[in-house]
């Protein structure tokens, strides 16, 4: 690949258009927030999908992320909900919030924007720092399973369709995908596509993201040498434990 | 002289140590890699489950000040066998990888032959770890390998039997051979390996079956830098295999070197 392209935080507008709709993993976040007991953080808050749901929902919730294009976003759709959200533009590996939380979520694999182990100690260490004694950091990852390994390389996968919310007509998000097994990366080149009612491509927007992969007892590791003192994995949304290689990471960090 | 020993009393395949030495006869290319760096260390070297002595022994008889332990007390009869049918005395120890408590500290501590992986949870991984690191002088250096299964490999293999090897039995002279059935756990990366011995009788037909079975861990290359990270290395490298070409995505071995600072 020769041309950088944009990522998909630069374009909030096509990012929501194709993933504001996924609301599988709200039910267990608006769960998790509310048996806290207390203040929760959102890391890697993107456009708010699940900070504005806790909001929403009275839950008592902050958020920070990288892209300010995503904030500016999420600020926007706050204001036409008539939520009035508290987020601040840091990065995931080092930010400082004057509060300290009952629970730390990273939500939708955001963690995987941490591509080295010294990346990922860092955030894991700085989550823990905002925790209040008893609190936990909560993160969803996608389970790097051997038919994820297996794909064919280079194909394009169809990874989401929906109907736009506008036209009603379909919105098709594609992933072509390089793997790196040794490295447990990928980079993706997204290609988002607009269809008209006669099923013809109007517009495509394209994008270009890398994401680092982890692995159950790896996690559970990075979460003891980031200092927490119990962890937990478990393996999807309904809180049943992590069985087979198609289950969801749900990784539980506590600190006493 | 003893009678031939059967592996129908073995359910691990440590208990039938000449049959073992048997089957790994032709696997020379870590022996050398071993050897090479044990000649190479500055001072005395420690071989953790060293079993019947298959890298030890050459070690000791090429004059390196080698010591070594493991946890099957007959692996270690058949080594000191071994070693007094070639005039040897090395000291070797019987010792578990998570509790080995030794007085001597080493230069070089090895596990050869993917032994780590014996150790199935976490927390055995790093006390064995911890009590390896706790034998090295400062300065001093962990050496071990790993297997590392490609996904196509788990494909093909996981639950269906495989032919390994056939050979002639060290005792009895009649054919055998060897077939072992992998299932993979994939998410505790744990390989369950049953193997099935089927001996030949003298016109050579089937005449029994013996089943072994163990369970091996698989560690992937993050991983393993955050136990030995965790486990107070201070430094690792990995390669891909003994001639030292670097680790990458058609590795199948993860050939590990850690340092004490």
């Amino acid at each position: 690949m020769t041309e950088t392209l944009p990522s998909p935080y630069e374009a909030p507008e096509i990012y929501d258009l194709v993933l504001e709709p996924f609301r599988d993993d709200l039910p267990f976040w608006l769960e998790e927030a509310r048996a806290a007991g207390g203040p929760v953080l959102e890391v890697a808050c993107g456009t708010g999908r699940v900070l504005l749901h806790l909001l929403e929902h009275g839950v008592d919730a902050d958020g920070l992320d990288l892209c300010p294009a995503m904030l500016e976003r999420l600020a926007g759709k706050a204001q036409a909900r008539g939520l009035e959200a508290r987020v601040q533009r840091a990065d995931m590996r080092e930010f400082a919030a004057p509060r300290r939380y009952r629970r730390v979520f990273i939500a939708f694999n955001g963690f995987a924007h941490c591509e080295t182990i010294a990346d990922q100690l860092r955030c894991l260490r700085c989550c823990r720092e905002h925790l209040e004694p008893g609190g936990a950091v909560v993160l969803h990852m996608s389970y790097p399973g051997m038919a994820y390994w297996l794909e064919p390389e280079g194909g394009r996968v169809l990874e989401m369709e929906v109907a736009h919310p506008v036209t009603g007509h379909p919105v098709r998000m594609y992933d072509t995908r390089q793997r790196d097994r040794a490295g447990q990366r990928q980079h993706s080149l997204t290609e988002v596509e607009e269809l008209d009612a006669a099923g013809q491509v109007i517009r495509v927007h394209r994008f270009e993201t890398s994401q680092r992969w982890v692995y159950r007892f790896e996690l559970e590791l990075l979460l003891r040498n980031a200092g927490f003192s119990r962890w937990q994995v478990l393996g999807g949304f309904d809180r049943r434990p992590l069985e087979r290689d198609t289950d969801q990471l749900l990784a539980f960090g506590w600190r006493d | 002289m003893r009678a031939p020993e059967t592996v129908a009393d073995a359910g691990s395949p440590y208990l039938a140590p000449e049959f073992y030495d048997a089957v790994h006869a032709s696997y020379r290319d870590d022996v050398d890699f071993y050897l090479r760096a044990a000649q190479a260390a500055r001072g005395a070297v420690l071989e953790a489950a060293c079993g019947t002595g298959r890298v030890l022994l050459p070690a000791h008889e090429a004059g390196v000040d080698i010591e070594g332990f493991d946890r099957e007390p007959k692996m270690l009869e058949a080594l000191k066998r071994k070693a007094a049918d070639r005039g040897l005395t090395p000291r070797v120890y019987a010792a578990d990888l998570r509790e080995v408590s030794l007085s001597r500290r080493y230069a070089l501590v090895t596990i050869p032959l993917r032994s780590f992986q014996h150790l199935l949870t976490t927390e055995d991984q790093l006390q064995a770890l911890g009590r390896l690191r706790d034998h090295l002088e400062p300065g001093g250096t962990l050496l071990f390998n790993l297997f590392c299964p490609s996904w196509e490999f788990i494909q093909e293999h996981d639950g269906k039997p495989h032919p390994i090897r056939e050979l002639l039995h060290p005792q009895t002279g009649l054919p055998v051979a060897l077939y072992d059935t992998r299932r993979y756990d994939r998410v505790n990366q744990i390989v369950s390996i049953e193997r099935e011995v089927v001996e030949s009788d003298a016109r050579g037909y089937a005449a029994q079956t013996q089943r072994h079975a163990f369970a091996l861990r698989w560690t992937f290359r993050f991983e393993m830098e955050l136990l030995l990270q965790a486990a107070g290395f201070e430094r690792w490298q990995v390669s891909g295999g003994f001639d030292g070409r670097p680790f990458g995505n058609d590795s199948d071995e993860m050939v590990w070197t850690a340092w004490k600072a």
